[in-house]
């Protein structure tokens, strides 16, 4: 088997394993980058989601076989853009983290959504968020925190 | 350890699918849910697979001069969804499978392949007279969808074809209706849904279609049943209703909460013909 050959976090990377290995478990135990939670396995809850070619997916259904040429971002490709950082600060003031367990899912559904609309209105935002499962806030506070990252990121997206 | 493939051209596909009879891995929404066994653990699957995700060929959607819409079997829910090219019906059903992230990986091939009577594409597209494209080495075929699904996870498919396009042809319709319910407004798997289309020409019913979904081993459509209304005006609907519900309720086949699932069945048909007959304007009805 060839190696599967693709970009993560912008720089290019090769896998030389099982292409039926799930891109989450990659990530995490082959790439050693571990911001990306698995929290159902089934592709309902969210906690495992990356952007693929720009389109949020859950890498918990996704072989890693199916990703050869693509983009592939994590919650770490974030951390060093203006997005991401006005993102985490946003995050942080509004008060959406509780556990924080869901919230590498929920930072990459809000950068997808505003990639796509930049000044999007709650309901956009509870509509991007909807397969984003968080136990513990409610809501509220994540979804405020996207509109504040959408008003002081303003021209990042 | 199963062999796996990752095909780079269809052609190659098709060579694989006839040597291997390796099975067709589309967006993985389905089967790698069904194979999976843990966290840090590879799927098993119990026969060779292949990954056809990158599969361009298979992808996109165009109209044909006749008004036929044609959909690559990897196109996905998300791009069928965003498509003013795709009709009412399945349009509808696209934009409210499962939630944003599975819509950007399901395919349409692969909820037809993986023909489960919850699957959300099958309904609206057999409404439509859908058919389904065949590929394999040794030629194609193009077979009406209702008549390739033939039961829960049953298809005509032979262990060398991949499903390459949906075939929708053109339907005129004037009163439209979709419903799909769920547990929850996102994220939800179908526990029933009907889709159904009236057509009038100054008062006389053209073409008149019912499908449900989600309620029996597959699709449920009865052309007797709907022929009924078929040549009759929209002021004889309120005559006729109690026996094309009756017929309707002996079509589908429930076994999880049939109570339920029947009369929610007929209180969706009862609600879009009455609003039809009680002179509701053309489009589509809420």
């Amino acid at each position: 088997m060839s190696m599967i050959e693709f970009r993560l976090n912008g720089k290019p990377v090769a896998f030389d394993g099982n292409p039926l290995k799930r891109l989450l478990d990659v990530l995490r135990d082959d790439f050693g980058i571990t911001g990306t939670k698995e929290g159902c396995g089934e592709g309902e809850c969210g906690a495992c989601s990356v952007l693929k070619d720009g389109k949020l997916v859950t890498s918990c259904i996704i072989p890693v076989g199916a990703v050869g040429g693509c983009e592939i971002v994590t919650i770490e490709g974030l951390r060093e853009t203006e997005q991401g950082k006005c993102l985490v600060e946003s995050f942080a003031e509004g008060g959406a983290v509780q556990c924080g367990f869901c919230i590498p899912g929920m930072v990459m559904a809000a950068e997808a959504i505003l990639l796509k609309n930049p000044h999007p209105s709650e309901a956009d935002v509870r509509l991007a968020i909807s397969g984003n499962i968080c136990r513990c806030t409610g809501y509220d506070l994540i979804v405020e925190s996207i509109l504040l990252a959408s008003r002081k990121g303003e021209g990042l997206w | 350890m199963v062999k796996s493939f990752i095909p780079q051209s269809l052609e190659e596909a098709l060579k694989i699918r006839a040597e291997e009879h390796a099975i067709p891995l589309a967006g993985g929404s389905d089967l790698m849910v069904q194979h999976r066994k843990g966290t840090g653990v590879v799927p098993e699957f119990s026969s060779p697979i292949m990954i056809i995700t990158g599969l361009n060929e298979l992808k996109g959607i165009r109209t044909e001069d006749d008004g036929t819409v044609v959909i690559g079997a990897l196109t996905t829910s998300a791009e069928i969804a965003e498509s003013e090219m795709v009709p009412f019906f399945v349009r509808k059903a696209a934009s409210l499978m499962g939630a944003i992230s599975l819509r950007n990986s399901a395919t349409i091939g692969g909820n037809i392949g993986n023909a489960s009577p919850k699957g959300d594409l099958p309904q609206p597209l057999i409404l439509l007279d859908a058919s389904v494209v065949l590929k394999s080495i040794s030629g194609e075929r193009t077979i009406l969808l209702d008549d390739f699904i033939k039961g829960s996870k049953k298809t005509e498919l032979r262990d060398d074809e991949i499903i390459t396009e949906i075939r929708i042809p053109k339907a005129e319709w004037t009163y439209g209706y979709y419903r799909k319910i769920g547990t929850r407004k996102a994220n939800a798997i179908s526990k029933l849904s009907l889709s159904a289309l009236i057509l009038a020409e100054d008062g006389v019913i053209k073409d008149f279609r019912v499908s449900s979904g989600a309620a029996g081993p597959k699709v449920a459509r009865s052309r007797a049943n709907e022929e009924k209304l078929i040549g009759k005006s929209i002021s004889e609907i309120e005559g006729l209703k109690a026996d094309i519900l009756d017929t309707h309720d002996t079509v589908i086949s429930p076994h999880a909460m049939p109570e339920w699932r029947r009369n929610t069945t007929r209180r969706m048909l009862d609600h879009f013909l009455s609003e039809v007959a009680s002179g509701a304007p053309a489009g589509i009805i809420e």
